[in-house]
């Protein structure tokens, strides 16, 4: 192959690999060590710019002046913890194998048609770890029970309105909304021994735990710009959560 | 005696389950599924036996994610994944959700509903109390689960020797 078709091929499938990284939500500094793996089993050099939403990167080679430089677009974010734990496996073993470009690219395809688990167990799983949230701030099992539904009615907002492409944190307001409303409609009726827990926990599920997590990592790497994002989206849902949880308040007159 | 073990265990295990129900939604490899409910279960006793020993909950939850973070490394040369996929759902239940729910209760008062001068004023406590303790669990979590591996200055758990 042409020496500098190959460097194209290599970039691209590089800029593929680091915003999969990005996407399913890996720090700034595990995507650099992906792609400086990638890069020296295929025995390139790499410098990258990775921002939130596009990454520049240069491949070049250490006794040419060859190079290729190319800018790609992340797509939306969805956290994927299965993704980035199959490309850091694959990372490792391309070193150790020595695989080819071809071979890399057919792994990243099959690692990208990975199952998501289906949206029902998703919904009933979150909906059981917002009753144990309930159990842990104290709730009896009416409350949980309170704690369930709501969490389960919210999550299915968020899910549904995802299909019909409405901005992410008006989705997140709607959901915080709804979810406390049906809550507070247990303080309301006086349900169980703790109503408060319910509506306290009900929205758990909308946390930004990995956007704050990996801001906080990103700072101590030194990428403070990605920290700064990332932070601030944790920021904006986490106002637009509590902006949900004011209204509902505000209508049931809870004080 | 007995009762106090049984509610800790009851509480650990709903910590588990929470951590579960969050990994599912960041849609964790299925071999780990068992390893984040132990996390989050053996995190959430350390958290509730130390409160119930009058630890205070910012300390207990350092401690908490700490071993969390510690633990990670000789897990993950077990079970062959990188330690972010299962570390994070484990800590999720640590988030404090009713101070921040309280935070939220008594800002709205302090500014919608309440004319009262002293009510104020010990709303104002409240606004204090709630809200700095939610932002030093937040602080501990951050801090607690990023800190083994700075400790030990490597970049990559493959790399630490077992």
């Amino acid at each position: 192959m042409d020496s500098s078709k190959e460097l194209i091929k290599t970039v691209d499938l590089l800029l593929d690999i680091s915003s999969l990284l990005m996407v399913s939500g890996a720090n700034t500094n595990r995507v650099n060590l992906s792609i400086y793996r990638f890069a020296s089993a295929l025995h390139f050099n790499t410098s990258c710019f990775i921002s939130h939403k596009s990454i520049v990167m240069t491949v070049y080679e250490d006794n040419s002046t060859l190079s290729c430089t190319r800018v790609k677009n992340i797509p939306p974010y969805a956290i994927n913890f299965s993704i980035i734990s199959s490309v850091s496996k694959a990372s490792w073993t391309a070193v150790e194998e020595h695989w080819t470009l071809d071979k890399i690219s057919k792994e990243i395809e099959t690692i990208k048609k990975q199952k998501r688990y289906p949206k029902l167990v998703v919904l009933i799983a979150v909906s059981l770890s917002g009753a144990g949230f309930c159990n842990i701030f104290k709730g009896d099992y009416l409350n949980m029970g309170v704690a369930f539904f709501s969490t389960f009615i919210g999550l299915l907002i968020f899910q549904l309105t995802h299909k019909e492409k409405y901005n992410v944190y008006l989705r997140i307001f709607s959901a915080s909304l709804i979810a406390s409303i049906l809550a507070s409609l247990g303080i309301i009726f006086n349900i169980g021994s703790n109503p408060q827990t319910a509506l306290a926990t009900s929205i758990l599920f909308l946390v930004p735990g990995v956007a704050l997590i990996n801001s906080f990592t990103d700072f101590l790497d030194n990428n403070i710009i990605n920290g700064m994002v990332r932070f601030t989206t944790g920021l904006m849902t986490v106002l637009a959560i509590a902006l949900g949880l004011f209204i509902a308040m505000i209508l049931f007159q809870l004080n | 005696m007995l009762t106090t073990i049984l509610n800790l265990l009851e509480v650990a295990a709903w910590s588990g389950i929470a951590a579960l129900g969050f990994g599912i939604l960041f849609n964790i490899p299925k071999s780990v599924i068992f390893t984040v409910f132990m996390l989050g279960f053996t995190a959430g006793l350390i958290k509730f036996s130390l409160m119930y020993f009058n630890v205070h909950i910012v300390l207990a939850t350092f401690i908490a994610v700490f071993f969390v973070g510690i633990i990670c490394m000789p897990v993950a040369h077990k079970i062959h994944h990188p330690p972010v996929v299962f570390c994070i759902p484990p800590t999720i239940p640590m988030i404090p959700g009713y101070f921040a729910y309280e935070t939220v209760l008594s800002v709205m008062n302090f500014i919608f509903m309440e004319d009262d001068q002293a009510k104020r004023v010990e709303l104002i406590d409240t606004i204090f109390t709630n809200g700095f303790t939610m932002i030093f669990i937040l602080i501990s979590i951050a801090a607690g689960i990023s800190l083994p591996m700075l400790l030990l200055r490597k970049d990559s758990v493959k790399k630490i020797e077992e």
